[in-house]
């Protein structure tokens, strides 16, 4: 099977662990080479990251894994690349035109 | 396992719970420690190691008090706390990391409860080991009481520094209680 060049996912977790602590852990994963932890919402109980990860052979079952050992859910997955090639998105037809 | 045990130790919450537990149940520990050791005194004691005896049954039933009961109070807290959080996650936090923290955290506060006062009956009763070899009894009480004093002190003090207190005068606020205790024990026993 192709294997997954980089993955996107909307997670929701408590305050701790950090979000440094999330990174970290994630970054630990089989495959994966490198993590982004974005804050971008944060409430009194819990805070939403996106969670970028990039990686020769990205283990998704395993940073799930990791993401729900953590305390964290994964409420979507946002966007895989997978294949040979890490293939950037490009801006569609039916995208909005930037106002 | 244990660099999750060392970062517990020095998240914030979990450090400035402990610090509590370890100084309110030390703070009662030397005061019970130097009311020990004057009502032994003034009833006429004469070996040291009688008053180390009955300072070690204390010693375990306030070590034993302050570990249980926070365990005890910790695990409705940190329940609680988890519950807040599972309900504004909408998921069941068994078994994750969150609910080993919170459960090694509760361990960590219970030790430090049951440390404060062990510290603060073990260390005035020490003279009292050294009745009769330098010291008479009327030394190593007096000793005794200044070693809980002391004790005291250095909680007040370290609560002070802190808290951007002068340390010296928070330190003399909580010694205060010690000399409180030996004068109102002398005067009524």
């Amino acid at each position: 099977m192709a294997p997954i060049r980089r993955l996107v996912l909307d997670v929701l977790k408590p305050h701790s662990p950090s979000t440094v602590e999330v990174a970290r852990e994630v970054a630990d994963a089989a495959g994966v080479a490198g993590v982004n932890a974005t804050l971008l919402e944060t409430d009194r109980e819990v805070q939403n990251l996106r969670l970028v990860v990039e990686g020769e052979a990205v283990d998704a079952d395993e940073v799930e894994r990791r993401v729900r050992d953590l305390g964290g859910t994964v409420h979507s997955v946002d966007e895989v690349v997978a294949g040979e090639e890490l293939v950037a998105y490009r801006n569609q037809p039916q995208d909005p035109s930037p106002s | 396992m244990s660099a999750r045990l060392a970062s517990l130790l020095r998240d914030d919450r979990v450090r400035a719970i402990s610090r509590r537990y370890f100084v309110s149940n030390g703070f009662d520990g030397a005061l019970t420690c130097i009311g020990l050791v004057i009502g032994a005194y003034l009833t006429g004691v004469t070996e040291g190691l009688t008053v180390v005896k009955i300072g070690v049954g204390a010693a375990v039933g306030l070590t034993t008090s302050g570990v249980w009961s926070v365990w005890e109070i910790e695990r409705a807290e940190k329940r609680a706390e988890l519950g807040r959080i599972e309900d504004a996650m909408l998921t069941d936090l068994g078994g994750t990391g969150v609910e080993r923290d919170k459960v090694a955290a509760r361990g960590i506060n219970a030790a430090a409860s049951g440390l404060g006062p062990l510290v603060g009956i073990v260390v005035p009763l020490l003279p009292f080991l050294a009745v009769g070899n330098p010291l008479s009894m009327t030394w190593a009480t007096l000793v005794s009481v200044g070693l809980g004093t002391g004790i005291l002190f250095s909680f007040g003090a370290y609560m002070g520094s802190i808290s951007d207190q002068r340390w010296y005068v928070a330190g003399l606020r909580m010694a205060l209680a010690g000399v409180a205790v030996a004068a109102v024990n002398l005067l009524f026993g």
